[in-house]
Formats: structure tokens, sequence, C-alpha cells
């Protein structure tokens, strides 16, 4: 497997400078948050607080925050079952999502939903348990921006192993020929699962997939978070102007493992291949720019504090938070008539 | 790979004594791609529908695939292709064309999973004729019927695994089980107060519920339809015109399983008099399966809610 992103001729080089209005170091504190987020719930999920199945986003992290920090609140966004990063880097309220993974009555769905969430007050309308499921689902909120012109984007978060499934290929044609204001964001980490990807793909490029649909493709490093997010923003500024929707492949790695229920998943990747990715670690790389940039260890320092002290007042407020009532599991199954 | 390991041994047995068997899912053990090929053992693409219909076409050419869904709410995206098609390609030829090929997956275990991915939706699948649906409330009877469904000829059978089966799986009775025909029912315990009829993961709290009230002087007859079609109407019909009252215990909807096999029994001659309204139902509540454990413990057909339906039947008013 490639530990740096081989070179693609059919395609110019994305802009790598960062964009106006991009903070770096907001970045890098939601970053920390997540992975420190992450840690301790894969912790809470072996001591069985967490209920369900966590997948971790570690390693990922560039991805949400660089795609997300190129939105604005009016935007629509679409997760799946990794979906603790996107919500994170979206600014879904950390005690809420919490609560949920733990299957008590303050969390965001009122323990319905576990991982799966969704939260209006973020705009983020589904994370699905359902590969390539959410897609399309996107691509209707797209469309709503299209006809009240409201000039809002969608955008739709998925593994690479979400190419695999249909309806995918028949959305990015819908949305093509549609010109719908939807931003696909493709997280191709090598690996479905257990499978590695090259094992069920003709072609481990997917840009090239998104290009034979015709949609513009920006290939990135998904590890760096200033090339996600340039890359984000000149998608973002496309739908926006009406020019349709683009497809993001971010590479990138899962540095733990596909998912854990109670223990934690004795998955083995190969060691060189885990330790290429380590070194280029999206929370390192970030903070070696920033330092690099003249931003003062202490400042950063601070931030893995605050992140810290962020997760532990979430994980109490969860484990205070009583259980659902078990009348709940009955209730909103049909909305009321507004 | 499997929720039930010992299918997987069975499936490689099966692998091993019929090289027409083939086997599909987006996981396969490297074990098996080593022994048998990757032409027989093909990691696929996450397109369950893609797989389902190549399944299809190979079953009428010749081979006898498996496709392993992983969970049962998977079984949901490939509705066009083992409905519209594999249920209907032996009626729709006239018998020209056969299509023997196997669907497994798993069904609700108190896994967490939520609203999308905890379902028993075999019922679904009961109204689409052409499918035969086994949902065995045993691991040894899983193996059974798995080796039935990967012999005979006879079209599309899903098979729904319960996650639970495992927790109390005789793993050498399952390895040791034989082949066992599709519609015979399994009589678990005898006797006249009642018939229970429980399904798949319930029929392990109709077990427990069944001995309590036996300690009580209460003998139940307990039944185990074992496959849903076919369906095993005789041996519960004989029952329930003894017995006079019926418990339904399914960890699914009352309206998928239980509703259906209810009015196929209603059917029989004279049963509906024998019961004379007698009949009650230990089922999940009609919405989505929710994640908290204490939300979710209203939805599993517990030993004591199968006892209380129980008693209220035999109780006279
Ligand atoms: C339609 C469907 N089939 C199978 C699964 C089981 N499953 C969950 S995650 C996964 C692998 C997905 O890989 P990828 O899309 O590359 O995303 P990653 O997990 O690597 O982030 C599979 C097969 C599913 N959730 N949905």
């Amino acid at each position: 497997m490639a530990s740096a992103l081989p070179a693609d001729p059919a395609l110019p080089p994305v802009d790598a400078r960062p964009v106006d209005g991009f903070d770096p170091v907001a970045a890098y504190r939601t970053m920390v948050l997540i992975r420190t987020y992450e840690e301790r719930i894969l912790q809470a999920r072996t001591e069985r607080e967490v209920i369900g199945p966590v997948h971790p986003y570690i390693g990922q992290e560039a991805v949400a925050v660089g795609v997300c920090a190129a939105l604005e609140p009016r935007d629509h966004l679409v997760s799946h079952y990794r979906g603790h990063g996107h919500a994170l880097a979206r600014g879904v309220d950390p005690d809420a999502l919490t609560a949920e993974l733990f299957g008590r009555a303050d969390g965001l769905c009122g323990g319905k939903a576990a991982a799966l969430v969704s939260d209006p007050a973020t705009h983020l309308l589904l994370s699905s348990g359902i590969v390539g499921a959410g897609i399309p689902v996107a691509a209707g909120a797209a469309m709503t921006s299209q006809v009240k012109g409201d000039g809002a984007v969608a955008v739709v978060f998925f593994g690479e192993g979400a190419l695999g499934a249909g309806v995918v290929h028949e959305t990015l044609t819908l949305a093509v020929v549609q010109r719908l204001p939807l931003i696909l964001v493709c997280e191709n980490n090598g690996y479905q699962g257990a499978t590695r990807t090259e094992e069920v793909y003709p072609e481990t490029s997917v840009a090239r997939i998104a290009e034979a649909h015709r949609m513009p493709v920006h290939r990135v490093d998904g590890n760096d978070t200033l090339a996600v997010h340039a890359a984000a923003t000149a998608a973002v500024a496309a739908a926006r102007a009406g020019q349709g929707p683009s497809f993001i492949e971010a590479s990138t790695y899962l540095t733990r493992f596909h998912l854990q229920f109670d223990r934690p998943s004795g998955e083995h990747r190969p060691a060189e291949e885990r330790a290429d990715w380590l070194a280029r670690d999206p929370l390192g790389r970030l903070r070696q720019h920033l330092l690099a940039a003249g931003t003062a260890p202490a400042v950063l320092d601070a931030l893995d504090t605050d992140a810290e002290q962020r997760v532990d007042a979430a994980i109490t407020f969860a484990r205070t938070s009583p259980w659902p009532a078990p009348e709940a599991a009955l209730t909103n199954l049909w909305a009321a008539t507004p | 790979m499997n929720e039930l390991a010992v299918l997987d041994l069975i499936l490689e047995q099966e692998l091993d004594r019929n090289p027409d068997v083939v086997f599909l899912a987006t996981s396969t053990p490297p074990s098996w791609r080593a022994r048998f090929g990757a032409g027989r053992v093909r990691t696929c693409p996450i397109s369950e529908p893609a797989m389902v219909g190549a399944a299809l076409g190979a079953a009428m050419t010749g081979l006898r695939p498996v496709v392993d869904l992983n969970r049962a709410s998977f079984a949901f995206l490939v509705m066009d292709q083992l409905v519209n098609h594999a249920a209907r390609i032996h009626y729709l030829s006239d018998g020209a064309y056969r299509a023997p090929m196997v669907l497994t997956s798993a069904t609700r275990g108190p896994q967490q999973l939520g609203p999308q991915n905890e379902q028993c939706p075999y019922g679904v699948f009961m109204q689409t004729p052409g499918v035969r649906v086994a949902v065995p409330g045993s691991a040894t009877d899983a193996c059974a019927l798995l080796r039935t469904a990967l012999r005979d000829e006879q079209g599309p059978v899903l098979l729904f695994i319960a996650p639970g089966l495992a927790d109390h799986c005789d793993l050498r009775a399952a390895l040791a089980a034989e082949p066992q025909p599709f519609g015979v029912a399994r009589r678990i315990r005898g006797g006249d107060a009642a018939t229970v009829l429980a399904i798949g993961s319930a029929v392990r709290a109709a077990e427990q519920a069944a001995a309590d009230l036996a300690a009580e002087g209460v003998l139940v007859d307990l039944l185990d339809p074992r496959t849903l079609v076919p369906f095993d109407t005789a041996a519960v019909a004989e029952s329930v015109l003894r017995t006079g009252r019926l418990v339904l215990v399914d960890d699914g909807p009352r309206s998928g399983a239980p509703a259906q096999i209810l009015s196929g029994l209603l059917d029989v001659p004279g049963l509906a008099e024998a019961l004379g309204g007698r009949i009650a139902h230990v089922s999940a509540p009609e919405v989505p399966i929710p994640s908290s454990p204490v939300l979710e413990a209203q939805f599993w057909a517990t030993p004591e809610r199968v006892v209380a339906a129980v008693r209220r039947l035999t109780t006279p008013s």
C-alpha cells in the first residue's frame, strides 16, 4: 500500500495554500478534541459504558476538520457509522453526543440512535449505518438549496467502500447532470473493514471513478488539514456558484482498527504500513506547521489540556444523565401534525 | 465472519464436499481462499445487489452460491434481485430454470446496533413467494438447515441467524447435525395447557418459560417451526386443536411472522373454533429497535412475558 500519495498526471495539482479566513489554531483545537474524544470513547467502550459498536476516526481527523472549516452554518451534512469526528468538527455538542453513545436520556437522539446520530442544530441530517446510503440523501439536501436558492451546499462523508454500491454511482450521474450543490468527501483509507480495497476494486484511485462520471475531482493528502481545507473551499465555492458537485478524494488511514465492540479489535495491519502513516499523523503535522509558523508551544499545550477537560466533562455529563423512560421507545415513530 | 462461528465450519465442510459451492461476501477467511481458491471464495465490493444478482446467474447456470449478507437489514438492499428475479425465475420459466442459492444474515442480538441494523425482517420474506425462509431456534438446527439449503435444489433460501444462538451453542451437536428437512417443526416440550410457538432467538426464552410453568404443574406444548416457509402447519395445528390455546413468541414484530402464521392456522378447519379467541402474542412493539439497552429491554420476548401470556390464557376469568 502506498504511503505517499501516488502521482496522477491526469489531474492538476490542488493549490494547498491556506485559504483566507482559515484559522489553523482553531483547526488544531478541534482535531485535538476529536482525538482525545475518540481515545476516551474506545476506553469507555471497553468499560461497557458506551453501547453498541465504536468505529474510531483516529488518524482521519484532518479530513473532517479541513472540510467543516470550509462550511457555513446553513450548509447540510451527512455522515455515517464512523461519524464522531464529523459531528465534533461540525460543532455538535460533545455532552449530548456522549450521552447518546451511553444510551442516556440526554443523548442527542434520546438514546435511540447510539452512534448513528442526527442533529438539526448543526444541520447534521443523518449518520447512516448502511454503506453508501447517505449519498443520495445528501443529494436531496442539495436539491433543496437549489430549489430554494438559499446558497447552501450539502456535504457527504463516506469511505471508499461506498463506491462499491450502485446507488452511489447512480447519484453521481444525477448530481452532475442536475448540477447539484453537493460535495462528496471520500475518505480513502485503503480498507473496507478487513478487506483491502485493492482486492476488490480495479482502480484504487477512486478519483478516476468520479471523473468517469464527469465529476470535477480534487485529490488531496487527507492527513494535511490545510490541503483538505483548500480543496473543500474550492468545492464549496464552485457549488455555491451554481457549477454543480465536486468530489474530494482524501487519502488517509485509520491508525487503530475498523471497529470495537466490548474489546479492542484484534485486527492486524502490516506494521510498516502503520508506522509510515503514524509518521504522517495529521495532528503532528498540523502542530509542526503551527510551530514553524511561530505559534508558541504553550498555546498548543493549553489546547491539549482544554480538550481533555472538555472530554472529561462530556463523560461526566453522560454518566450522570438518567436512563430514558421506557415509554420513550414508542415515541416519535410519526411526526405530529404541525 | 459469521455471528455463529460454527456455521463457518459447516460451510467449509460443504465447500469441501461439493465443488459447485461458491461463497460471496465482503470479507472472506484467508484460509478458505488458500484452500478453495479465489474462484470459489470471492471477496466482493460492498455491493449486495451485485452479489445477489450474480449469485442468481451462477445458480441458474450450475453453481451453488452462498452469499453472506452480514446483517439482515442489508437484505432490504437486494429486494429487486432477490424478490423480482431469484424468487420468480423457476415460476416464470415454468420450471425451466432453478435458482439454488443461499443467503445468510444475522437478525437481532443485544448488540445495540439500533434502528437500522437490529431487525427481524423474516416476516417480509414470508410474503414473497419463491423464497424459503429458515429461522432456526438453536445452533444445531442452524447447522442442519444450512446443510439442507446447500444440498437441495428447490430455490433460494434465506437463513436468518440470531446472534444469541452463539451463546448457547452445543458445538459438538452442531457440528454433527445432519441435514434436516425444511417444514418440520421441533417439539421441545409436550403438554396440553397451551401451545407455545416460538421463533428464532425467542425459542430460548420460551424454553425457560415452559420450564418455569412446568415447575408449577402447567405443561405447555412448546414448538419451534425452524422454517417459516415452508411451515409445518400440520404439527402446529395438531397441537392447537388439542390445547385450544396459542401463544406466538417472536423477537420481531407481531405484524411479521406471527401474524402470517396465525392467519395460515386459522384456515385449518375447526382451528378457529378450537381456539375460541384464546390467542396471545409476545413480540416486539411495532416501532424500530432503539439503541439504548433500557429502551430495547421491552423488545425482547422474555420468559416472564411468555409465562404471563400463558397464564392469561389458562386462568379462567
Ligand atoms: C450496505 C452495507 N453493507 C455492509 C455493511 C457492513 N460494513 C460496515 S462498515 C464496512 C466497511 C466500509 O468501508 P469504507 O466504506 O471504505 O469505510 P471505512 O469503514 O474504511 O471508513 C462494511 C462492509 C454496511 N454497513 N452496509
